[in-house]
């Protein structure tokens, strides 16, 4: 088998504070081939953004930020990289899409030069017509058809969805082998998020890229996952193939998620604690002999 | 049959004047009928929180009339106007005043309404908080200690202190994760019929809809587009809009994908 | 508050500034236990001791007219905290409330409450209390007034732009639906929120009206002798340097104490208020 784009073995977290120290991950382990769409589900505070943020290198510098076990990016022990060549590896071999597309892009460039500085990454020689012609053909591809006026555009100029189609070509633009995307679309109205969606898949089969998709809303998760891990409290609770979890539910976690989700088809709002001590449950691997 | 506690009538807003005159809401009208719940569905720009907005009195209509009871709302609300109709906000770590205590909060309404002996305040306040499912101590907690679901919960018992008839409630559950808004939902769904209690609900999540509303009024750029019993509008929805609505929810099991399909057949493929 | 004490008293920095504050105020309040001559604070002349050099028990030295710089020193941080205190103390109510009526009603209201600030802030500070100074006896509580007179803007700016920002928060919303009064929601629900802001001030402000004052006397528009007055202390002796450099050095390190303490304990109180926030 080939090596995984992004593989996570153990991987605690915990924060010094004033009140002392809080763990926040408690040894979680994920992994992401190539080419493989993973969703990392939970609620709020159970560690799944912290989790992106590790993986971006973000927390590293962080001083109060206590982490251990491995991140391995394409074989490479994100510990043993320099920070420049962690920062090399962002927005180059890895890139992110955030949960507001508007907050998210600088207000003050417009959109062809914030282009022009994300190829420039990758091609530090690259000219800005050869850059603007790139951006064009890669906005094409999600579906921005004047893609002139868009170039020339400064972010506040352009719709919620607008923007965030064009966060996602430029994350894709250097084609990276890992696209890291926390919460997509959360901001947008519902038919612009499933539209945005259906683009993002899109895209990311075409250009064979992974992505790890961070997400609360099971049903977004659902549309556009290969493969699911589910999150509570720093713990991995449940993981398998996206059919398998959502049809089979195993953890008493998944299922009080699952079981939590007004249905579309109707039938009341149902029952169910908040908290129990079942949640606390081992792991479950639904494919366990593929994932060995 | 009894008149509706709240009506609309032709009731349109414009803000601004001129060439950048902006239309938010045109031309709407409905009836709520005591004990249901509207829900208000509609996305960004639909107007639907100008409605809300309107129906609190926090700025009139530009024409039309809103009636409470039968008798027409002044643009200026009265002090009873305000008891009668209510409000729970999306996000509750705003809608509660970081400094002060939940108790505080709670009482306001009871001060400001003159209910109760002021002696006997302070137990209202916490037969309130347990009523929404809070122990009664809470009342001396602020709400930074609280999690999110515990201060929709405050922010609900508010709404309720002054004993209002009409609660509007704007996406009171968005911010919550999905096993506290279930809870949230089913408490919400137990007070409208122990306390008889009237529910317009504002949101663009269909799912949560489908389980909690009567009726469904759909907003699209400022107009109502469709008004009809849940049941029937899920069935059989009149309007495109409101099938590609129905039709773009993120959905967790495959019932639901067919339905969302044999409500999208026939709609084309539309990007932006 | 006891977790604000704890983190002041934890930080090194912070801690100092507590101590310093400590000292000062402790001087001010048991100077008449603390100082060797106590009848020194007023117009005594001993001239066997006059213009000597830091020796027992003159710790400090003593002035021209022989009285004892430690013994002056004392009163003086007295008058220091009093002028701070009397000026907050009319500055803050007044500013504070002109910056939440006009936050919370805007309109007119806003329009012209801002404007009057502005018209005050653009007036250098020093120039202002001069020229009121000038045209009133240069008495201590003209003093005072003319300080007040250019506090109370800057605390008028902060709560209003603190306001204008509280206002759209859901709870000013929630109160306006209940039908609470307008003065409930600015005095009840906005201004707690701006209560830490404004400490904070205070306290930097504590050091700077301390400052000014003494620029004020150093000018000698301020504190008139016989009372001790660190300004005019300093002014005094600057004419002696550098041969009787007591004069000068330790009403200046008085000075420096006061206001470096109070700036350390305000720079943290910002950071710690803030962050709770």
């Amino acid at each position: 088998m080939s090596t995984p784009t992004l593989d996570i073995q153990n991987l605690t977290l915990g924060f010094k504070g004033y009140t002392g120290f809080t763990e926040v991950l408690h040894g979680i382990s994920l992994s992401v081939n190539p080419g493989e769409r993973v969703a990392l589900v939970g609620e709020s505070g159970s560690g799944k953004s912290v989790t992106a943020r590790i993986v971006l290198g973000l927390l590293q510098e962080l001083r109060t930020a206590r982490i251990g076990g491995s991140v391995r990016f394409e074989g490479r022990e994100l510990d043993q990289l320099s920070r420049r060549e962690r920062h090399a590896l962002r927005g180059k071999a890895m890139s992110m899409i955030f949960q507001d597309p508007t907050s998210s892009l600088n207000p003050v460039f417009r959109i062809g030069d914030q282009f022009h500085d994300v190829l420039r990454r990758a091609d530090p020689a690259i000219s800005r017509d050869a850059a603007l012609e790139r951006a064009a053909a890669i906005l094409a591809e999600v579906s921005v058809r004047d893609a002139e006026r868009v170039l020339n555009a400064f972010p506040f100029q352009l719709s919620g969805g607008l923007n965030q189609r064009v966060m996602i070509a430029m994350a894709l633009a250097n084609e990276p082998a890992l696209l890291i995307a926390d919460e997509p679309g959360t901001a947008l109205d519902v038919t612009v998020q499933a539209q945005t969606l259906h683009l993002m898949r899109k895209l990311v089969e075409e250009h064979h890229t992974a992505v790890l998709f961070i997400s609360h809303n099971l049903g977004v998760v659902r549309e556009f996952a290969d493969r699911v891990y589910v999150i509570y409290k720093g713990r991995i609770v449940e993981q398998g193939a996206t059919r398998a979890v959502f049809e089979d539910a195993r953890h008493p976690y998944t299922r009080a998620l699952m079981a939590a989700v007004p249905r579309l088809t109707g039938g009341g709002i149902p029952d169910i604690e908040e908290n129990s001590p079942d949640f606390g449950a081992p792991l479950e691997i639904h494919d366990a002999e593929a994932r060995a | 049959m009894s008149t509706p506690i709240l009506e609309l009538d032709a009731v349109s807003k414009t803000f601004g004047t001129g060439a950048d005159a902006v239309h938010a809401a045109q031309s709407i009208s409905f009836a709520v009928n005591r004990g249901e719940c509207l829900a208000i569905v509609g996305e960004s720009g639909s107007g639907k929180s100008t409605v809300a907005n309107m129906i609190l009195g926090i700025y009139p209509p530009t024409s039309g009339e809103i009636r409470l009871d039968g008798s027409v709302l002044p643009a200026r609300r009265q002090l009873e106007h305000r008891r009668a109709i209510q409000l729970v906000q999306q996000n509750p770590l705003s809608s509660l005043n970081p400094k002060r205590s939940v108790g505080a909060s709670l009482r306001l309404a009871l001060d400001v309404h003159d209910i109760g002996a002021s002696s006997e305040r302070a137990k209202l306040v916490g037969a309130l908080l347990e009523e929404v499912g809070l122990p009664a101590d809470f009342a001396r907690r602020s709400p930074a200690a609280l999690s999110g679901g515990q201060r929709q919960r405050v922010a609900i018992a508010r709404a309720l202190a002054c004993q209002s008839q009409i609660v509007v409630l704007d996406e009171p559950t968005s911010a919550l994760d999905v096993l506290v808004q279930a809870r949230v939902l089913k408490l919400l769904n137990q007070l409208r019929e122990t306390r008889n209690l009237t529910f317009v609900f504002i949101t663009h999540d269909l799912s949560v809809v489908r389980n909690i509303a009567t009726r469904i009024a759909v907003f699209e750029k400022g107009r109502m587009i469709e008004l009809g019993d849940t049941e029937t509008l899920f069935a059989n929805p009149a309007h495109p809009y409101t099938r590609r609505l129905i039709s773009a929810v993120p959905v967790v099991t495959r019932e639901e994908a067919a339905l969302r399909s044999s409500l999208a057949a026939g709609l084309e493929e539309t990007t932006e | 508050m006891k977790r604000t004490l704890a983190i002041l008293l934890a930080n090194p920095l912070s801690l100092l500034g507590v101590v310093l504050v400590s000292v000062v105020i402790l001087s001010a309040v048991f100077a008449d236990f603390i100082a060797p001559f106590p009848e020194h604070r007023g117009a005594v002349v001993d001239f066997a001791n006059f213009n000597k050099p830091p020796e027992w028990p003159y710790i400090f030295g003593t002035d021209l007219v022989g009285r004892d710089m430690f013994s002056r020193i004392l009163y003086a941080y007295r008058i220091s905290l009093i002028l701070g205190i009397v000026v907050l103390a009319i500055a803050v109510p007044v500013g504070v409330t002109i910056g939440l009526v006009a936050g919370y009603l805007g309109g007119w209201t806003e329009y012209l409450l801002m404007r009057l600030t502005d018209v005050f802030l653009s007036v250098p500070p020093l120039v202002l209390a001069m020229s009121i100074m000038g045209v009133l006896q240069p008495t201590l509580a003209n003093g005072m007034l003319a300080v007040t007179a250019m506090w109370w803007p800057w605390y008028t700016r902060l709560v209003y732009n603190i306001t204008r920002g509280e206002k759209e928060e859901g709870y000013v919303l929630a109160a306006e639906v209940i039908g609470a009064s307008k003065a409930h929601i600015i005095f009840r629900e906005i201004l707690p929120n701006c209560v830490p802001a404004i400490i904070t001030k205070m306290t930097l402000d504590m050091g700077f009206v301390i400052l000014i004052a003494s620029s004020l006397s150093f000018l000698g528009l301020g504190v008139q002798p016989p009372t001790p007055d660190l300004g005019s202390m300093v002014a005094d002796g600057a004419k002696y340097l550098p041969d009787s450099w007591w004069l000068t050095i330790f009403p200046g390190l008085a000075i420096l104490v006061a206001v470096f303490g109070f700036n350390l304990i305000g720079d943290a109180l910002r950071d710690i208020l803030g962050a709770e926030q």
